[in-house]
């Protein structure tokens, strides 16, 4: 066994909110050789937990949130500011998680916890202060009902500290939207799998973290001498530029052109609209300025201000690229403003944009095509582009009024008031897919349906590799590509850092193996924590089976197997046979048996 | 010539490379709590993001401040003598910009002094966007000098083609400056 003599403080903070103790627990070297950190701490607690409870309701007491920065995060190298929140989701009553960037982790870490899980409910809706060793549950009913922009300075008031960190719940969180967020950092977000909406089961309204402790590095000189030709590196790229300047927007230019970009609910791929919604646009009227999340040379972050019109004085950190397409072409609004509007809406009620965008278009598209009725939508019609509309549902999404009211159930809850939506609501396993489509690309399609949190595009983003080379990639090649971005994709959650500098600007994967073994003093190399990767990935497999997944549960939206009828992949459809022997090869080669259970020992 | 630290908050994203280039050269830890440079950031009502940093005053009001004298100057950087220093803080709270820092584990504030034994300042080498610059001190002031007068002028721009291509051009109307106000200024 090796010893680490750097990036972990070898403890997690357990937190019970019911009844308002808590209780550090110490880690060893066995833990951290098995689970690294971040996501695969939090797999290994929640497999734990579930081993104790059996089933669980994901919005009960029993059910855990597991907060984990990794042993990277906070560490002098580029974009290490991530942070993951993991629990048993209430969108897919499955493993879930989502990771929030900017600086909360690095705070979380300097308290000196590698992992903080929580159960319980507290009486009163309360935040959670962990203060260094301090740890107190504040009541604060005064907060109820407060977005995520005010509740992240009144609580910095209240304690006095403009530096602490908090990571939120806004109102669809404490009205348990199935896809409510967590926000930190006025608008970073955990925007995935309903982790805002386990918050708010617990009557967790923020976490406030406050911590001065050194992180521990083994090997303080080689990670500066690795990580300045890092940022050397970074700053020389020919589209750091670009990246300083756009972000993610850029990214809308590049799904047009590559006709993978949602437009009308999935219904398109390609939108004669698009230039209305990209980057030029945000630089050339709305963006007032840059952000980052720790350590991060690239400030993929847009702030954005509506300058005129009926969302004058609109400011927002974003959009980026997920959400300009599901705010913007999916739902067929052109004006940049009303993505703004969204965004900001979103970001304070604490709601998930993709998710959002995925099931009004949904809302807008059954409508249309009379699946919906006039009575299903309170009697208030709804189009493409109807901004002030799509406003007034998302409020009614967070505050589960109206029609709102179902919509914040999810997939989940919408096919089971409105069977007859199946065919154009586009999720796996509960999880609203995200704004790449998936047709023109079927190893795309198998990330989607294999992904085990649902349709997530960061589980395995393999649809640019195959539009762009993988003409001629036989079943093998798209199976492969999949599994080994599900391994090496996992591994920056571990890691607590932030995939961009790599699958953006080309940064080698190697840098990463050789900085965490200079940050625990000892040699791993990169096939060495590939394998651990693999085991996280085995092991949520076996979480989801215990509750019920199987193989019925791993197939892409049926949209998927109806061909494009426009743009540049018209005619482009994921072939039904193809994805079959897909399913059963990834199986095969992932080891696991013919219903997708993994023959492993999960301990 | 002596050359001090200037801030362009404009520039800066908020990553807080800076505070970790000073915390691992200057202490030698991982620990952006250590660094003698901080990034304040306020959202959303202004958006706001600035490194505050010793500005290396001539009239040190924290070198008045302190009861021992444990703050001095060389070559114009203001340094604290750590053996004369009895943590407390009255020279952190006299700094008119709260550019000294605090940390629990060290008795003495933190305070920048240009990195002055190692050559130069470590986070402007390192700041990714180019907000942080080190420059001669009769430079500062330019900056704001020029925007003023540019300001100042009444500017026009006319557009015209040379060699087949639009151009643009401005100048000053100083025609318009008849309407200036009483005081003899636009503003």
């Amino acid at each position: 066994m090796k010893k680490h003599n750097g990036g972990y403080f070898r403890q997690i903070l357990h937190v019970d909110m019911t009844r308002g103790t808590s209780r550090t627990e110490a880690i060893d070297d066995e833990f951290i050789e098995s689970y690294v950190g971040g996501r695969g701490f939090a797999i290994k607690l929640l497999w734990d937990n579930l081993e104790k409870n059996g089933t669980l309701d994901p919005l009960g007491p029993e059910n855990m949130l597991v907060v984990a920065a990794g042993p990277l995060t906070g560490v002098y190298l580029p974009s290490s500011g991530k942070n993951s929140f993991a629990s048993i989701s209430p969108a897919t009553g499955l493993f879930g998680d989502s990771s929030m960037g900017g600086g909360f982790g690095v705070e979380l870490r300097q308290a000196g916890y590698d992992a903080v899980a929580i159960v319980g409910r507290a009486e009163q809706l309360s935040y959670l202060l962990i203060d260094d060793d301090r740890i107190s549950i504040v009541p604060c009913p005064e907060l109820k009902g407060k977005g995520n922009l005010e509740t992240e300075g009144k609580i910095r008031d209240m304690l006095g500290d403009h530096d602490v960190k908090v990571a939120s719940i806004g109102v669809a969180g404490e009205n348990l939207v199935r896809f409510a967020c967590v926000t930190s950092d006025w608008s970073r977000n955990a925007g995935r799998t309903g982790i805002g909406a386990v918050m708010g089961s617990k009557n967790i309204k923020a976490i406030a973290v406050r911590g001065h402790r050194d992180l521990p590095v083994a090997n303080i000189d080689k990670v500066i001498e690795i990580s300045e030709q890092a940022y050397k590196e970074l700053g020389a790229h020919d589209m750091m530029d670009h990246w300083q300047k756009q972000g993610l927007m850029g990214v809308v230019d590049y799904a047009n052109v590559m006709g993978i970009l949602p437009t009308y609910n999935f219904r398109d791929t390609h939108w004669e609209k698009s230039d209305s919604i990209n980057g030029k646009t945000m630089l050339a009227s709305h963006k007032i300025g840059n952000t980052a999340c720790f350590g991060c040379p690239m400030c993929c972050g847009n702030i954005n201000l509506v300058k005129e019109g009926k969302w004058a004085g609109t400011v927002t950190e974003g959009p980026e690229y997920e959400t300009a397409a599901m705010l913007g072409s999916n739902l067929g609004v052109d004006n940049f403003a009303s993505i703004l509007r969204g965004n900001h809406l979103c970001d304070d009620l604490g709601m998930d944009t993709i998710s959002t965008g995925n099931l009004i278009a949904v809302v807008i598209e059954g409508y249309e095509k009379d699946l919906l009725t006039l009575d299903d939508l309170d009697g208030k019609p709804i189009t493409w582009g109807d901004d002030d509309r799509i406003m007034e549902l998302i409020e009614q999404i967070a505050k589960c009024e109206s029609i709102g009211a179902t919509i914040a159930l999810g997939a989940k809850g919408v096919l089971e008031r409105w069977p007859q939506l199946a065919p154009i609501v586009l999720h796996v396993k509960g999880l609203e897919q995200s704004a790449y489509d998936c047709r023109g690309a079927s190893s795309m399609a198998l990330a989607y349906g294999t992904s085990d949190i649902g349709a997530h595009h960061t589980r395995a983003w393999t649809v640019g590799k195959e539009l762009e080379m993988g003409a001629d990639w036989d079943i093998e090649q798209k199976v492969d590509l999949v599994i080994h971005h599900q391994h090496i994709r996992s591994l920056f959650d571990m890691f607590g850092v932030c995939r961009l500098p790599w699958i953006e600007l080309g940064f080698h994967e190697d840098f990463y193996a050789k900085l965490y073994s200079a940050v625990v003093g000892q040699q791993y190399d990169l096939e060495d924590l590939l394998g651990k990767s693999q085991h996280m990935y085995d092991m949520t497999r076996a979480i989801n089976c215990k509750l019920g997944a199987a193989r019925g549960d791993d197939y892409p939206p049926p949209r998927t197997f109806i061909p494009v009828h426009s743009g540049p992949l018209a005619g482009k459809v994921c072939d039904k046979e193809d994805y079959e022997r897909m399913l059963a090869l990834y199986y095969q080669k992932r080891g696991w048996d013919e219903q997708g259970e993994p023959q492993i020992a999960c301990n | 010539m002596r050359r001090k630290i200037a801030v362009v908050p404009e520039r800066c994203s908020g990553c807080r490379v800076c505070e970790m280039a000073c915390a691992v050269h200057r202490q030698r830890i991982n620990n952006p709590k250590k660094a003698r440079i901080r990034v304040t950031t306020i959202y959303p009502h202004p958006v706001v993001r600035m490194p505050v940093v010793c500005n290396q005053c001539k009239d040190a009001k924290c070198m008045s401040a302190c009861p021992t004298d444990a703050i001095y100057k060389r070559n114009g950087v203001v340094r604290i003598r750590h053996d004369d220093c009895i943590g407390c803080h009255a020279c952190v709270d006299a700094c008119p910009f709260g550019a000294m820092y605090i940390h629990p584990d060290i008795d003495v504030p933190l305070k920048c002094d240009l990195c002055e034994d190692n050559g130069h300042p470590q986070c402007v080498k390192m700041c990714p966007t180019g907000a942080i610059l080190f420059m001669p001190e009769h430079v500062f002031g330019q900056a704001h000098r020029l925007n003023n007068v540019l300001s100042y002028t009444h500017m026009k721009e006319i557009e015209y083609t040379e060699g087949g291509k639009p151009k643009r051009l401005h100048y000053a109307d100083n025609n318009a400056a008849e309407g200036r106000d009483g005081k003899g200024s636009r503003r």
